[in-house]
Order: structure tokens, then C-alpha cells, then sequence
């Protein structure tokens, strides 16, 4: 347990968390104003890929990532369309873009690069240090030596903080999410803030998956998403749907993320498969620990009808 | 005769999904250089050509019978079991463990196996289940985050537990032990049985039996099943119990049925294509198996329109996953009172000419 052991792990936690804390906060936005999508999986990957791909074609990481996040936004229109407009169940809708987006994804890449071809690589996203900052020993590496898109990460939350927390448009935007109808009379556009939730969730979670093939892995693989939708509605619970709570849960769970690599590469006998676990395992058991406490927005995952009273 | 017409609505809506799927689909060729029609053909035969393929069809349909039925009992009482995956998976692991290690031959293994198996599907449903009961979780984050264990836990299985010599998988399960042939020249084999036997008896259950009845109360409203005194909870856990025990008798059927051994991606898709499946069957036993049986027939159709047409067979999951996104919009347009409205002035106007002549 050397001190580089600990930065590395330390440093791999924060690298895992930053695209669970993305695709978290476009949940956070989703259920804010009422909008429970689980199709987070779905819309990571295709974003994952829209990623790779623009990164692949134009070398320009900024691209992928701005086209990650287009991709996500047209993908969730669909679920905005059929959850708000159609009021249809959010549960299901969510799992129907779990099936269509991943198909197309590997569609979309097979199609593109060949059935069998080798491995496509793309150069990942460059760290930039803060001037000064980053000289501040352990610290300095851990905090401001990262990708910008860490940066970003991070200002987001701090955004999202002040937006729910203190401004009047962020408790518009909660009131939609808490009781519809009552915002609807305060004269709140109810259809056209969950339309733009389903905008800002598609976005992030995009990015999000942009971020796996842009700034982590080089490569777009069937499945680098692995889950990481489905943890991040945990964090969001996890977090009690607050940006702070949010990034808390993500740093956990990244960290998990974090030792179980480090843990595979010491080699000490356990098959590999035990580690690849404790991600997964200790979403489980955080949600046992938090129970539900009926947290979170009032009407969550209910549609709204206009007329009806 | 209103309930006729509800029935006619329930049943178009996936019908016409699927005609319209397969026109984006047809698009999607046509993009792609081949021709849609050749294509399309090319699709059907391969799935339905010969007495040799209807058979291949129906054994690739047993898997997603299982885990389609696991997915239906449970939104039938209201609760969504995303876990079928790793239900299925763990029937599987648990049947080839006990027939491995205890070195069972014959009929005497088959039955272990496949009791083992839904035991252990049924343990794996019930975790989701307690833990909604109990600290009111969201059952869906942790049946799927079980699918992952369950996945991985195989994966300890067929790399390191029970290797077979240099490859990771596990060897093959003895040959006394494999499914038989229920007609000789089909490839489909008595999993298919098993499987068709499950939707029967659900079907019976939730239709014609007063406990199935009360489950599908406590699925359509939980809050008036309590206050008639239903025990919603037990209710809840029971069809956990018993979805997962459908997948994990599905995961022992396949393995004994076709797969054989356990091996790396073996699964994969099986639980969330089963709850498309159930969603697209309108959650009736007999319909989704209908479904079920469509589906694998896109899959066995589409290898050979690869062969002939250079269609790549991603097209056929794009396909089904269109389905599924028309099939559940469409049947919430149909709810909508906009629609209820139109529709009545549809018939009420024609009624008025059938007055008028």
C-alpha cells in the first residue's frame, strides 16, 4: 500500500466516476421533472458510438463528444414523444430505447467498419493541467491534472446545485416534477419542461457514453457501457436526487469501479469474475443500507394529461 | 360488442407495429443495396422453408418462451422483473453443476438438473422480490444489477471452476443426459414441451384460478387488492419466486436441450428480449409465446439472408427492437382520449350512413 498505489486508485476512481456522474445528472434532469428513464443504457451506447466514430473520422475528441451528445438528444426524442406526448409508461418506453438503441449502435458499426474487422483505435482526449494548481503535491495530480471533460463533470454539479437550490427557474423546473397540475396553473409550461428534460437527459448521457470511447477505453466494444446506465439510477437514489448526493454516490461507485481493476491485477488466486462483481454487488447493498424512504420527486414516472383533473 | 372492439384494438396495434418495423426494415436494405423483396423472402424461408428449419425456428423460440413467460408473471402482478437474464442463467449454471458434480447419468439427471435449476432461478427472482417487500427498493435496478452477478458468476464457472482443458467453457454434459427429438427430422427438442406446458399452466393460473385472479388484481391496482384485504406483499414475492423459477427451469431446459455446456456470451439479451416479448404479446401466456416463436424465427431467417443477400443480421434485432417501440406506443395512443374521441366519432358516423341506408 505504497502512496502511488493509493493516487493511482484514487485517481482510476475519479476517471471512472466522471461518466457515471454524466449519465446520473441526466437522470437527476429526467426525474426532476418527472421523467423516471431507464433507458440511460441505451442512450450512453449509442452516444458511446456516435463518439468513437466522429472521434474516428475527424480525430477532433470535441466533436465526438458534441455528437455523443446529439446522438443521445435524437434518441430520447423518441421516449419524449411517446412518454409525454403519448403518455406512455416510462418503465417500458425506457426499456423499449434499451433494445432499439443498442441495436442500431452495432448496426450502425457493423455496417460501417466491417462484420469481422480488427479492433479500431482512436487517440483519447489529453489531460490538461491548471497552472500552478496541479504542482501542489498528491493534490495537485489527483485534482487539476485531469481531461477537461473531469472539469466539466465537476462544474455541472456545481451548476446543478445552484440551479435547483437557488434559482427561480430551477424551482419551475422542480414544481413540474412535484405536482404538474399546480405548476401548470402557476402558468409553468409543464409539456415543454419535459420535453427539454428529455433534451438535457439525452445530452448528458451521451456524453457520457462519449466519454467511455473518447476519454477511457480507444475503442467502441458491444456492451462498454456495461451496466453503467442501470448504476447510475442507484446514484441518483443513492445521491436523494440532489447534484451533490449525486456526485458522492458516483465517486463510490467509480471507486468500486476503481479497486475492482486494481484488485484484478494483483492476481491472488480468486478468479477474476469475483471482482469484476463488486460494482454490481455494492450497488445492491447501498440501496439496502438507504432503503427508499420515499425520496425524489412526487410524480415520478406519472404521465400528465392536460385535461384531466 | 365493446369488448370485441377492445380486442380487435389489442390486437392490431402489434400487428401493425410489425408490418411497420419491417417496412423501416425494408428501408434499411434497400439503403444498404439489396433488394427488400429478395431479401424479406429470403428471411421467411430461412425461418419456415423447410420442415429442417421450422425446427431449428422452434428450439431457438424455447429460451425466449422462458424468459418471455418469466417477464409476463410478473408484470401480471404489477412488479417488473428485468432479472429473467440472470434467472435463466442461473438455472443453467446450478443444472450443470449438480449433473457435473455429482456425475448423475440419465432420466435421474435430467430431473436434477432441471429441479436445480428452478430452485435457483427461483432464489435469484425471490432477492428482488424480499428486497422490495422489505426496504421498498426498486426492483428493476436490482434485478438487473443481479443479471450482471449471475453473468459473472458463470463466468467463474466455465474459466476457472469447471474448465474444459485449454478452452473457457466447461465441457459438455454427458450425452445420456441431452433432450431427445420429439420428431425425429426437427431439430426441436422435448425443451420446447416443457417450455409450451409452462405458458398452459400459466395461462390456466392467472386465468382460470381464483389465486391468479387475485394476482392480477393486485397487478392492476395494488392499492384497492390491500384495502380488499389481499395479501399484496406475499403476492408480490410469490411472483417473483415464480418468474424466476420459470427462467431458471427455462436456463436448465436450454442447456440440456441445445447448449450443452456453459460458455462466454451464452444468454446474453435473453432477459430483456423476454420482457419485449411479454410486453408485445400484450402479457397473455399464449400470445406471448406466439411472439416468442416470431422473434426466433427473425433470428434463425435473418443468418441465412445474410448468407444470400449480404444483409448483415443486426437488421432483424433492429427490427425487433422497432416492434417493441411501435407496439408500446401504439397501445398507449390508443388510451389517449384524443383517440377515444376519434375513435367513437369513427363509429358513430358510421353508424349514422348504416341508419341513413
Amino acid at each position: 500500500m505504497s502512496i502511488s498505489f493509493v493516487t493511482n486508485l484514487i485517481l482510476a476512481a475519479i476517471r471512472m466516476a466522471v461518466p457515471l456522474l454524466f449519465i446520473a445528472l441526466a437522470e437527476l434532469y429526467s426525474e426532476r421533472a418527472g421523467m423516471v428513464n431507464i433507458g440511460l443504457e441505451g442512450l450512453a451506447t449509442v452516444g458511446a458510438l456516435a463518439g468513437f466514430m466522429l472521434t474516428y473520422l475527424t480525430g477532433n475528441t470535441w466533436l465526438g463528444i458534441l455528437c455523443g451528445a446529439l446522438a443521445g438528444i435524437l434518441i430520447n426524442m423518441i421516449y419524449a414523444y411517446a412518454t409525454v406526448t403519448l403518455c406512455a409508461n416510462h418503465t417500458v418506453y425506457g426499456m423499449a430505447i434499451n433494445l432499439l438503441a443498442p441495436a442500431l449502435a452495432s448496426f450502425i458499426y457493423r455496417v460501417y467498419f466491417g462484420e469481422g474487422s480488427s479492433l479500431m483505435q482512436i487517440t483519447l482526449m489529453q489531460g490538461i493541467g491548471i497552472p500552478v494548481l496541479k504542482d501542489i503535491p498528491f493534490l495537485g495530480t489527483l485534482l487539476f491534472n485531469q481531461t477537461p471533460m473531469v472539469y466539466l463533470a465537476v462544474a455541472l454539479v456545481i451548476f446543478t446545485g445552484i440551479f435547483f437550490g437557488k434559482s427561480k427557474a430551477g424551482l419551475n423546473y422542480k414544481a413540474v416534477g412535484e405536482y404538474p397540475k399546480a405548476a401548470a396553473t402557476l402558468g409553468i409550461p409543464v409539456i415543454r419542461t419535459k420535453y427539454l428534460s428529455c433534451v438535457i437527459c439525452g445530452a448528458l448521457a451521451g456524453i457520457g457514453g462519449a466519454y467511455l470511447t473518447t476519454c477511457y477505453s480507444t475503442t467502441y466494444t458491444e456492451g462498454i457501457v456495461s451496466g453503467r446506465g442501470f448504476i447510475a439510477l442507484a446514484a441518483v437514489i443513492f445521491g436523494r436526487w440532489t447534484g451533490g448526493g449525486v456526485l458522492l454516490a458516483c465517486l463510490f461507485f467509480g471507486f468500486c469501479d476503481a479497486l475492482q481493476i486494481r484488485l484484478q491485477v494483483l492476481n491472488i488466486g480468486i478468479p477474476y469474475q469475483f471482482f469484476q462483481m463488486i460494482p454490481y454487488v455494492a450497488t445492491i447493498l447501498v440501496l439496502t443500507v438507504v432503503g427508499s424512504r420515499k425520496a425524489g420527486p412526487q410524480a415520478n414516472g406519472k404521465p400528465y394529461r392536460k385535461e384531466e383533473r | 360488442m365493446e369488448k370485441l372492439r377492445k380486442s380487435l384494438t389489442t390486437f392490431l396495434v402489434p400487428l401493425l407495429s410489425i408490418l411497420l418495423a419491417f417496412l423501416i426494415g425494408a428501408i434499411i436494405m434497400a439503403g444498404l443495396g439489396a433488394n427488400p423483396l429478395t431479401a424479406m423472402y429470403a428471411l421467411f424461408k430461412g425461418a419456415f422453408g423447410t420442415s429442417a428449419s421450422v425446427g431449428t425456428t422452434l428450439n431457438k423460440a424455447v429460451p425466449l418462451i422462458f424468459t418471455s413467460l418469466c417477464a409476463c408473471f410478473a408484470y401480471k402482478c404489477g412488479v417488473y422483473n428485468l432479472g429473467g437474464e440472470g434467472q435463466f442463467l442461473m438455472g443453467a449454471t446450478t443444472g450443470f453443476c449438480v449433473v457435473h458434480c455429482l456425475g448423475l447419468t440419465g432420466l435421474p439427471g435430467i430431473l436434477a438438473a432441471l429441479v436445480t435449476g428452478t430452485i435457483a432461478g427461483g432464489i435469484w427472482g425471490m432477492l428482488p422480490g424480499i428486497l422490495k417487500i422489505t426496504r421498498g427498493l426498486n426492483e428493476m435496478i436490482i434485478s438487473i444489477m443481479l443479471n450482471y452477478v449471475a453473468t459473472l458468476f458463470m463466468g467463474v464457472i466455465y474459466t476457472s471452476w469447471i474448465r474444459d482443458a485449454n478452452m473457457p467453457q466447461t465441457p459438455s454434459v454427458d450425452d445420456s443426459l441431452k433432450l431427445g427429438r420429439v420428431i425425429s427430422d426437427m431439430r426441436f427438442t422435448w425443451a420446447l414441451i416443457i417450455a409450451l406446458a409452462v405458458g398452459l399452466i400459466l395461462y390456466y393460473f392467472l386465468y382460470w384460478t381464483s389465486s391468479g385472479f387475485k394476482l392480477r388484481a393486485v397487478g392492476l391496482n395494488m392499492t384497492a387488492s390491500r384495502f380488499n384485504g389481499f395479501p399484496v406483499k406475499r403476492y408480490i414475492l410469490i411472483s417473483f419466486i415464480v418468474s424466476g423459477a420459470i427462467a431458471g427451469l427455462g436456463g436448465a431446459s436450454d442447456l440440456l436441450g441445445t447448449q450443452y455446456r456453459l460458455i462466454n456470451g451464452y444468454g446474453s439479451g435473453y432477459g430483456f428480449d423476454g420482457v419485449a416479448i411479454a410486453l408485445i404479446g400484450q402479457l397473455h401466456p399464449i400470445a406471448t409465446i406466439i411472439v416468442a416463436i416470431f422473434f426466433a424465427a427473425l433470428r434463425v431467417g435473418s443468418t441465412s439472408m445474410q448468407v444470400s443477400t449480404g444483409v448483415p443480421t443486426s437488421v432483424s434485432d433492429i427490427i425487433q427492437a422497432l416492434v417493441i417501440v411501435f407496439s408500446v406506443a401504439g397501445m398507449a395512443l390508443t388510451k389517449l382520449p384524443e383517440f377515444e374521441a376519434f375513435r367513437l366519432r369513427l363509429f358513430s358516423k358510421k353508424g349514422k350512413e348504416e341508419v341513413n341506408a
